[in-house]
């Protein structure tokens, strides 16, 4: 892929060709991104496809402020994600205590192979930040100044983030293994 | 160690891991004290990445990749299927003709891509004019609305990014215009002359030919026209424009809709109510980006922005029911 700026640039003059390159580079990354934030791979289909015709309609409107394109992009998808869980209702459990406090097993869930479903259900048990930085970071392979570009906070507050969310998510993982 | 310390080294060993494609064993030996601590969290991470490598499923893939063309494609060509590809010949010839008396062909492709602040964007105003005049039924024009409604809201987090509060309190007006006319003309009220409206009603609603008052350059702009200063507008006084819906009682019909059958009828209410719902979602969506990123200056403009979009797409919605 071309310098991203260029790219970026080009799209913004309506170059088809500029702007498909884009959408090949960060389908499957927003897909990702989508899927663990709502819990719902189907859905996220449509959601995804959505934040992409989104983002052409508004991409006249995107300036190169020192901010990665990455970083519009995902807040488009943020943005969507918040409306559809708002309409759905969708409020993520938060993480109870008993499960942070919770000790860790000695058959770690992580050393087994996890599937999607359980993955997917683990995120939902952490806070809103937590699995922002986790979707960020682990499904979209954004980096750490990425994502803090993409949340608006500072790069120790996302690593704070990130290392609270592996904990909690390998807990909830742990006792649901229990179960 | 505190906590920020082992935070940097977790985040080092992930780095390392997930971008660099180093193995677990590395990162231990690069941090033998943390490496008990690391161990969990480390395999937690990766497991957690590897279960989440998921696609899309391929006909979902596909199906959103053709949509994405497609509307790509009518972006670049800054026209609209809806409004230009089933119109009559003469149609199309006539507005061809009437640009070209505005403004020049060249000019006319290149303002459609226009932005306020730009000088051509009285030109881009005055040839949507025209293509709402000329777009031969009600349902059609509703369509148009719809698509106008979109670039305005796309103007108007442009011009809110800039900081321009005049210009988001302007556009937000004429997007209220443009969401009240496509109310108007999804009740089937659209069949008189509106005021500001261009030329006779369409084909369908009026036995003489439409074009009988083709706009001339003198037109006095009305309502929802920029005057020149305020676009920075070169000397092309736009047609009249869109206004709000007239007052003037107007049978509801059939005729209205273009005297389509029932079913054909039915059956463009309910894409354009898809449309529509579409379109809710996604300008929505594109103001409150907006108002994540403007200054601090321009957000209550733009929030009346958002109310306005959001009040006028439900009002379309329930004349649509």
């Amino acid at each position: 892929m071309q310098d991203e700026e260029s790219l970026v640039r080009q799209a913004q003059e309506h170059d088809q060709e500029a702007f498909a390159q884009i959408y090949e580079e960060y389908f499957d990354k927003i897909y990702r991104y989508i899927t663990l934030k709502i819990g719902d791979a189907v859905e996220a289909e449509d959601l995804t496809q959505q934040v992409f015709l989104n983002s052409l309609r508004s991409i006249s409107s995107f300036r190169w402020k020192g901010k990665p394109f990455s970083a519009w992009l995902y807040r488009i998808a943020h943005n969507q994600v918040v409306d559809y869980l708002r309409k759905k209702k969708k409020v993520a459990v938060p993480l109870e205590e008993t499960l942070v406090s919770g000790g860790d097993n000695p058959q770690l869930a992580a050393e087994r192979k996890l599937d999607v479903e359980q993955v997917l259900s683990a995120a939902r048990h952490l806070t809103d930040a937590q699995r922002e930085v986790i979707s960020l970071r682990f499904t979209s392979e954004l980096s750490i100044a990425q994502v803090a570009e993409v949340m608006g906070k500072s790069q120790g507050a996302v690593k704070a983030l990130q290392h609270s969310g592996i904990v909690a998510l390998r807990r909830v993982l742990t006792v649901k293994q229990n179960e | 160690m505190n906590n920020k310390e082992f935070d940097n080294i977790l985040n080092d060993c992930l780095e390392r891991l997930l971008l660099k494609g180093e193995s677990l064993e590395q990162c231990f030996a690069r941090y033998p004290e943390q490496a008990a601590e690391l161990k969990p969290l480390l395999e937690t991470a990766l497991a957690a990445r590897e279960a989440t490598t998921i696609q899309p499923r391929p006909d979902f893939r596909a199906r959103a990749r053709y949509e994405f063309n497609s509307a790509l494609k009518e972006t670049a060509a800054g026209k609209s299927r809806l409004s230009w590809g089933w119109f009559p010949r003469w149609a199309t010839v006539m507005a061809i003709v009437l640009a070209l008396v505005l403004a020049g062909g060249g000019t006319v492709v290149a303002a459609d891509s226009s932005m306020p602040d730009s000088p051509l964007y009285s030109v881009k105003l005055a040839t949507e004019q025209v293509r709402l005049t000329l777009t031969p039924s009600q349902i059609a024009k509703a369509k148009l609305c719809a698509q106008l409604a979109d670039r305005r809201v796309a103007e108007i987090a442009y011009m809110a990014d800039k900081g321009d509060v005049g210009q988001v309190e302007i556009l937000t007006r004429r997007l209220d215009d443009k969401l009240e006319l496509m109310v108007v003309f999804i009740e089937g009220r659209g069949g008189i002359h509106l005021p500001g409206m261009l030329g006779a009603p369409p084909p369908e609603e009026a036995a003489s030919p439409p074009l009988t008052a083709a706009p001339t350059t003198t037109s006095p702009p009305t309502e929802g026209a920029p005057p020149p200063e305020e676009a920075g507008a070169p000397p092309v006084s736009p047609p009249a424009m869109d206004t709000v819906p007239p007052t003037t009682t107007v049978p509801q019909s059939d005729k209205g809709w273009g005297g389509q059958d029932d079913s054909a009828r039915n059956g463009n209410r309910a894409q354009l109510k898809n449309t529509l719902v579409s379109d809710a979602t996604s300008n929505r969506a594109v103001l409150r980006q907006a108002l994540d990123e403007v200054p601090e200056s321009t957000r209550d403009a733009l929030r009346r922005a958002l109310a306005v979009s959001e009040e006028g797409y439900e009002e379309a919605l329930d004349a649509l029911e």
